[in-house]
Formats: C-alpha cells, structure tokens, sequence
C-alpha cells in the first residue's frame, strides 16, 4: 500500500506535465481541428529558454518563466503566420506544415544550445515533507499548483470569454464564424500563442524533474499527445485525466519494468484506445474537411 | 439607418466554369426579394458572393451608402448584413445560447444583447427552451431556427437567406414562412435563395428566376407564380 502510493506520489508531477502538454494539442485541436505535431518541439524551446534565463540571466524562476512563456507564445504566433497560407488552400498541407516546423525547430535548438543538455537545480530546494511516511517532493507540489491554476483559467477563457467562445466556434464552422464576424486567422493565431505558451510552462516545469536535452520535447510530445488521446482529443478535463493516468502509468511501469517501461506504458496506452478508440471524455469529432 | 442593396454585373467562376454571370439586382430597404431557380443554377454562389466568401468580380456592391465590392466576408455584418447559411452550419459543440450570443460577436455584449437575446427567444420560444442544450443535439428545423436567430442577434438591416427550408417537413416550412414574414413586416430587408417556389412565392414581393447562373426572368412575385414558363426553367426543359 505504502509503495503503491509512494508511486501515485512520483508519477503525479510529471502527469501535471504531460497533462499540460496534452493541453496544448487539445486547445489547438479544440479550436482550429488540427494536430499540432511540432508541438513536442515547442516544449523543448519553451524547457531551453526557462532554463536561460533562470540559469544564465539568472532571473528567478518564476520570472524566467513567465519571459520564457512571453517569448514562447510569440513563437507559436509565427509558426501560425508562417503556415496560415497552407490552411487556405489545404488543411492537410497545414498539417505536414507543422511536422516541418518542428523539424526546424529542432534543428535551431542544436544550433543555439548544443547537441547535449543541461541539468537544472529545483528552485525549492527545501527536504521533501513527510506525510504519514510518504515523502512527497516540495517541487512536485508547486508543479502541480501551477498546472491547476493554469488549467483552470484556460476553462474559464474557453466557457466564460467571448473570444474563447469565438475560437471553438472556428472550428466548428469557418464559413459560419466568418459571417458572424469572427477574424479567423487571428483567432487561429490566439489559439497558437496559448498552446506555445502551454508548451513552454510544461518545459519551464519539466526542467528541474528531468535533463533538458534536444530530446525531451519528443519524449513529452509523444506522452503528451498520448495523454490527450487517452482523453478523449480535443476536451480540456480529458487532457488532464489523461496526463495525470499516463504519468501514474509511467510510474508504475518505471518501478516494475525498469528498461521496458516505455513499452509497457504504450501497451497499456495501445490496449485502452483499442477498447475506446475517443478515450475517456471523447464525445465528438471536429471534421474540417 | 437602412438602404438599398445594389449588385450589378456580378461574377463568379470556380476553376475556369462560371456559375453567375454578369447577375444585377437591387434589394431596396425593406423589401424582399427571392432568387429561385434549379439546382445548380448558382443561387447559393450568388449568396456566398455578396457576402464574399467565395472569389467574385462584382460591378458594383453597394448598400446603402456604403461600397461593399472591398469589404471582407466577417466584416459585412459590421454594415448591417446578416447571413443565415445553406444547410444551417450551426456551431454544433456549443449550447444553442452560446450559438446565439456569437452571432452578436460583432457588437459589443452588454444590455442591449440581451434585449436582442430576449427578443430572438420570443420569436422562437423553444430555443429558450433549449438554451443550455449542444446545439448539435436540436432537430432539422430547430437548427434552422437557430441559424437564423443566430443572424438576428447581429441586429442586420439586411437578411440574406440561403435555403432555409431545405430538408424541413411542410409545416416546419409554413413555420419559416411565418417568422418571414414578420421579420418583413418589422422592416427586416431580406434576399431569399430558395428552390422552394411556393415558399419564396409568399414570403417576397419579387423574384429573379436564375438559370445556368444567369437570370432568365423576373417580376413581381405574385405574377411569377402563375406564369408557367417559371416551371418551365424550373424543370430544366
């Protein structure tokens, strides 16, 4: 009992962190109908530009991550600019855009921070607390904090602001968006800039819990992306219920599996979707044909 | 303020095949006026060509005093046009209120959009009922009534219509017909695209009957009705 809990306990932040990844597809998808493939890439941008700034500007952490958030979404604002004009002619070639987007990301990642990574110290650097025998990591439950906080403002922008409520309808029908007087574009591009941004509080987060190399944007991608299927794509609660079960999972996995726990996770992950391929909150597909 | 919508020499081409060519026609403040023809006769281009969702070359698009010819297809609710499309195109993960809130997304949502609020729900009183309901979950015509409270909530001077009776039962339609016509009677303008004659016979004063994209007759509604040469371009014979 004591050990299983313990594993919830190591699995739950870095579910936060996937759940946050998960997020920023379900956004996206929420309100444009596309899959955001070089999203995994922006996490890593978003991990590389925190850790600048609170390592080597030293800024503090929470500072540095709001700039890197700040210059992430201005980020996801160009990768938007840059292939607005494939999603006029073919939603398909937008999405082919963004896999080449993250190939180019990646690309300048190398380029500006070196093939190799970097660790990053946990800000709180205070002993982990003791709750009934179960230690529980001080950073862990600062992660989990912000990513609660930054899960429910982006319900309330989405149910309670008109511009939220302008976005979602773009992706349920452009045409009628459009008549209504919706700019299109630029709520695509706001839907970009919030989805980067999420990406870059979910690598600024993941920092101090894992190396941040070239690498981990497609490691929390792919988890990530799997978080928001195991969902249900494209509902925000399912994002969170997602990221938080494949965290566990991981957890798990890591204890029992050790070098196989990635293949166990994607297993269980493969199995589920079998038995329900819209995942836990899937209740409707958005089709931009 | 109302006024009169002028289109003239109006074009549209999809991929080097024209379906409108060189159509004109006013919609003066007020009055409604219908396009009928068969399928495919380019009813729905024309529509989507005044409200410039779809490439066009167009003489002259003028309502009231304002050169439309420039303005983008999300800005003409700005000038007062509202647009209720073919096939309802209702945002079916949303609740019918927030359906109805977004077509005021133009305006500013205070006071004043709820009295529009009111006022639409009067008009269709089972979308108050529905009010929290997905509207993707409403039936056929309660979408309809939905896409159309939907443009209301804009506050237009002018209604363009595409097909609203398409795929509702005869008295769904007699029910369209019914909030038609009282929007005329509240000095609504409206342009109506229908492959239903009777409907359009009764809900406009005038009509232009289009073919191959191309108008063929028009005239007064009430005359139109008895010609037989109507039913004639009708059936494509």
């Amino acid at each position: 009992m004591q050990v299983t809990l313990q594993t919830i306990i190591g699995g739950v932040s870095l579910g936060a962190v996937y759940a946050l990844v998960a997020l920023g597809f379900s956004l996206v998808y929420r309100t444009m109908g596309l899959v955001n493939f070089a999203h995994g890439n922006v996490v890593t941008v978003g991990a590389y530009l925190a850790s600048t700034f609170y390592l080597s500007t030293r800024l503090p952490f929470a500072l540095a991550m709001i700039v890197a958030i700040g210059v992430t979404g201005l980020i996801g604002l160009v990768i938007e600019r840059v292939l607005r004009p494939l999603e006029n002619r073919d939603f398909d070639l937008m999405l082919i855009g963004t896999i080449g987007f993250g190939i180019v990301l990646d690309a300048l990642i190398i380029m500006i921070w070196g093939a190799t990574g970097r660790a990053v110290p946990s800000p709180v650097p205070s002993p982990p607390i003791d709750l009934f025998g179960l230690r529980i990591r001080t950073y862990d439950l600062v992660v989990l904090a912000i990513a609660a906080v930054a899960t429910v403002l982006l319900v309330l922008f989405l149910s309670r602001t008109k511009q939220g409520a302008a976005m979602q309808a773009v992706a349920m029908d452009h045409e009628a968006a459009t008549a209504v007087g919706i700019h299109v574009g630029r709520s695509n591009a706001t839907a970009f800039m919030i989805g980067a941004g999420l990406a870059a509080l979910a690598g600024g987060l993941v920092g101090p819990l894992l190396y941040v190399s070239p690498a981990l944007g497609g490691a929390l991608g792919i988890k990530g992306f799997a978080a928001a299927i195991l969902g249900g794509f494209g509902s925000i609660p399912g994002a969170i219920v997602g990221g938080l079960a494949i965290g566990i999972l991981d957890s798990f996995t890591a204890g029992h599996f050790q070098g196989y726990s990635e293949l166990v996770t994607f297993l269980v992950f493969t199995v589920i979707i079998m038995i329900r391929p819209t995942g836990v909150f899937g209740e409707r597909t958005v089709n931009r044909a | 303020m109302t006024g009169t919508l002028i289109v003239e020499r109006l074009t549209v081409h999809y991929g080097g095949v024209s379906a409108v060519r060189d159509l004109s026609f006013e919609v003066a403040a007020g009055d409604a006026v219908g396009v009928i023809g068969a399928n495919g006769a380019g009813k729905t281009s024309t529509l989507k060509a005044v409200m410039g969702l779809i490439p066009r070359k167009v003489g002259v698009l003028r309502f009231g005093d304002v050169d439309l010819s420039g303005v983008s297809a999300r800005d003409m609710v700005r000038h007062g046009i509202g647009y209720v499309p073919e096939g309802r195109h209702i945002f079916a993960g949303l609740p019918v209120e927030k359906n109805l809130l977004l077509g005021a997304y133009a305006r500013k949502w205070n006071a004043e959009t709820r009295t529009t609020l009111d006022e639409v729900y009067e008009l269709f009183p089972v979308l108050a009922e529905m009010r929290d309901r997905l509207a993707g979950a409403l039936s056929g015509g309660q979408q309809q009534m939905l896409a159309i409270g939907r443009a209301l909530m804009s506050r237009p001077q002018l209604l363009l219509l595409d097909e609203p009776s398409m795929g509702l039962s005869p008295k769904l339609v007699g029910d369209i017909l019914a909030v038609l016509l009282r929007l005329r009677a509240e000095g609504l303008s409206l342009l109506l695209v229908e492959q239903n004659a009777k409907l359009t016979f009764e809900a406009t004063s005038s009509c232009l009957v289009v073919e191959n994209g191309e108008v063929a007759m028009t005239g007064a509604s009430e005359r139109l009705r008895h010609d037989p040469r109507v039913r004639r371009i009708y059936l494509g014979l």
